[in-house]
């Protein structure tokens, strides 16, 4: 067998370790994060600035149209004016109802959904494919569809009780439970997503754990619990932000579906916004109250992050 | 029957021109309205019979060479169109209820009609209380597409006579209207009463409008815009009689969150005996292919004793954007065709109006006319509601003081979230009258009126 030449008196294991090709360091979670992210991000700041600058600009000013273009300078009135209006913590509580729902109710139905699908016989995998339809649908028909559902004369309710021998008409979009169903429509929207990442997460589970699992006698609740959710928990954490930063920032599917009622029961602080800026042309009280629903979308995502994800991170 | 049709078209032509030819002079030469720049006009409306609307266009394009390029705009249509005006987008023409445009003139985005070249003469063929109503400043502000008036009570008879009542028991005031459907639904009609409160901004806050001018008040002074309600006034009688209304539970909450489309659906399909409507709308319920389950049973009530609705109508508006003269001119050649008279002098896009969906004009000529009787007289239960039709239309009142002004708008978007906190929790009339005249005081300030 033919040997390496060795120089003579030379250390074998420091030649071997010379003619290694020299080690780079590893890229920590952070640097790496950082060289796909940056390039991103630097774009963003441009085109996200100047419009979110400009906003800056308005907040501080009351913008006139009528009479000729006017912008007066009134420093933080605007913001002022906001946190004293009644409207505005209305439309706050009912956005963060709206979001508790909507993020609850889509993670819930996603992780069914998912689950169903993962236990689906060979002749009815096609399901799988078909169950990402209602994604597909935009949030304004989303909106159109559901308001057409829910009403007591077109919708599903009055279809049921009559199917039942009733009489009569039965609404669902009603002062008591329209964010209820907003939250409904939004997660039938959002959820078949949800489903296909954590369908696909659900398959990299090793089958053998199941199988010990089941040699350990587990019940299939423990087996869920201990076996199928803690690969789930990051990617549950990840759609849990995306839903609330989502719920948060709806707008065109409560347009469409409720305009904001019956009455003012669905005007949350997106509508709110949209009235006052887009309506009523008040452009600077508009721009300071939409700093409180980015400072909200900032602190909800961050509180979760802080709660959430460091430990998902950790793990 | 084709023949005979034949013969009175051609007979209503000829009406037509003569009539077109006494008021407005010799018509227009083919030449005078070709337009000449290649460039694109830009023309958008909301969505009402697109395809009318496109079949006007591609005539126009197709005989007078334009280029005009036509679609529609869904959703809050005047806070879209303003952006737009705000933002000079592609925009040249577009339709706007009076109180937009009185709003985009406010702004200095639009350009009257006054200052087309047959301005004078198109302002001349209008009813001069339309005309007065669609003017600011002594400028009229656009072209006539419709007039009409939301609110006419319309009835549908089958459900009034299935509670035990007849023609003759018709109410004739609004509070005589309030006590029959009580009755009614003491009879056993479950809704008699299908109110204007939908979700739309034509919905119930113009339905506070016109009951209170039904019943001989106004909102506020037409001159200085000050305003004027009182709670022991036709403004209070309205508020109360509306929550004593909506606490009887007649009324399905979810007419509070009908958009336009749901809120015809459901006086079309039956359950409802009366409805204050659109009133050319007339012609779609007593219409078996578009309502079967109440045409031909639909009548009004009638204006004898007071005014229903108001006058609702909308303009063809010319944008002020920079174009070249050339377009500017092509602008000017399609609006006046569009808007008033085609090349051989007939109001063609009018008259198709008032034959496809009894949509009226503010132009003298076509409403005179006899198609315009032939057309309202077929789209009604009984030959008499002609008469009780014009009289609804001649009576009903236009809201000046809160419409022609700039903060039009605004006020009733207000008036809108106010009357729906009023209706679900529970205020009391006397609060949104006096929160109602503070915001009429408020926005007087902001725009130094």
């Amino acid at each position: 067998m033919p040997s390496l030449p060795q120089t003579a008196g030379a250390d074998p294991a420091a030649a071997a370790a010379a003619a290694r090709p020299p080690r780079r360091k590893e890229l920590s979670n952070l640097q790496f994060a950082l060289v796909v992210t940056v390039p991103v991000l630097l774009f963003l700041l441009v085109v996200v600035a100047y419009p979110l600058g400009y906003a800056l600009y308005l907040s501080f000013h009351e913008i006139r149209f009528f009479g000729g273009y006017s912008a007066e300078f009134v420093g933080l009135a605007n913001y002022k004016a906001a946190l004293a209006d009644p409207k505005f913590w209305r439309s706050l509580g009912l956005s963060l109802r709206f979001t508790v729902e909507t993020v609850v109710l889509t993670i819930g139905i996603g992780l069914a959904l998912a689950l169903v699908l993962r236990d689906l016989k060979p002749r009815w995998r096609w399901l799988r494919a078909m169950i990402i339809l209602p994604w597909a649908v935009s949030p304004y028909g989303a909106g159109i569809f559901f308001a057409y559902f829910g009403r007591g004369q077109t919708g599903i309710g009055t279809a049921l009780i009559s199917a039942f021998g009733f009489d009569g008409t039965l609404n669902l979009i009603t002062q008591a439970a329209v964010i209820e169903y907003l939250a409904l429509g939004a997660a039938w929207n959002m959820a078949p997503l949800v489903a296909f990442f954590l369908l696909a997460n659900m398959l990299t589970t090793p089958k053998r754990l199941y199988d010990l699992a089941k040699i350990d006698r587990m019940r299939s609740y423990e087996t869920f619990w201990h076996v199928t959710l803690p690969p789930l928990r990051f990617t549950l954490f990840v759609f849990t932000c995306i839903s609330t930063v989502l719920a948060l920032k709806t707008f065109d599917y409560i347009f469409t579906e409720t305009q904001g009622g019956p009455g003012n029961s669905s005007t949350v602080l997106t509508y709110l916004l949209y009235q006052i800026s887009f309506v009523n042309l008040d452009l600077g009280y508009g721009a300071a109250m939409s700093f409180f629903l980015l400072a909200l979308i900032l602190g909800t995502t961050g509180l979760i992050y802080a709660l959430w994800g460091r430990r998902e991170e950790r793990k | 029957m084709t023949g005979i049709k034949t013969t009175r078209r051609q007979a209503v032509a000829m009406l037509l021109g003569a009539t077109a030819l006494a008021a407005g002079g010799l018509p227009a030469r083919a030449e005078d309205l070709a337009a000449s720049s290649g460039e694109t006009v830009y023309f958008r409306g909301w969505q009402f019979r697109t395809d009318v609307v496109q079949g006007n266009v591609d005539r126009y394009n197709s005989e007078m060479g334009g280029n005009v390029d036509y679609a529609t705009v869904t959703g809050d249509y005047p806070s879209i169109m303003e952006k737009t005006l705000i933002a000079k987008g592609d925009l040249d023409v577009l339709y706007a209820n009076p109180s937009s445009a009185v709003r985009y003139m406010g702004g200095g985005w639009v350009k009257p009609a006054s200052e087309l070249p047959n301005g004078q003469e198109i302002a001349d063929a209008m009813y001069p209380n339309i005309r007065e109503a669609w003017s600011v400043d002594g400028k009229l502000l656009g072209l006539s597409y419709f007039v009409t008036t939301r609110g006419a009570m319309l009835v549908n008879m089958k459900a009034v006579e299935k509670a035990g009542m007849t023609a003759a028991d018709l109410p004739t005031t609004w509070d005589e209207f309030y006590d029959a459907v009580y009755k009614m639904h003491e009879a056993g009609i479950e809704n008699p009463f299908l109110p204007h409160w939908f979700a739309e901004y034509f919905g119930v806050s113009w339905g506070f409008v016109f009951e209170v001018m039904n019943r001989g008040g106004q909102v506020a002074d037409p001159e200085t815009h000050a305003p004027v309600l009182t709670a022991d006034g036709p403004a209070g009688d309205t508020l109360r009689a509306w929550k004593k209304l909506w606490k009887s539970g007649i009324i399905p909450e979810e007419v509070l969150s009908y958009n336009e489309a749901g809120y015809i659906d459901a006086f079309r399909s039956g359950r409802y005996a009366f409805s204050p409507q659109q009133l050319y709308d007339i012609k779609t319920f007593n219409d078996p292919a578009q309502s079967a389950d109440i045409a031909g049973s639909v009548t009004l009530l009638s204006a004898e004793k007071q005014s229903w609705g108001l006058i609702d109508s909308a303009l063809y508006v010319m944008t002020n954007r920079k174009r070249s003269a050339a377009l500017e001119s092509d602008v000017e050649k399609f609006v006046s065709w569009y808007g008033y008279k085609d090349q051989d002098g007939t109001f063609a896009v009018a008259n198709r109006w008032l034959e496809e969906n009894m949509l009226f004009s503010a132009y003298k000529p076509v409403m005179e006319s006899d198609a315009a009787r032939d057309s309202v007289s077929k789209s009604l239960m009984k030959p008499e509601d002609y008469d009780t039709v014009l009289d609804v239309y001649a009576s009903a009142p236009y809201p000046k003081s809160i419409w022609n002004v700039v903060w039009s708008e605004e006020f009733n978007f207000w008036l809108r979230d106010k009357l729906f906190e009023f209706l679900q929790n529970d205020l009391a009339p006397e609060d949104v009258i006096d929160a109602a005249n503070a915001e009429m005081e408020r926005l007087n300030k902001r725009y130094n009126i």
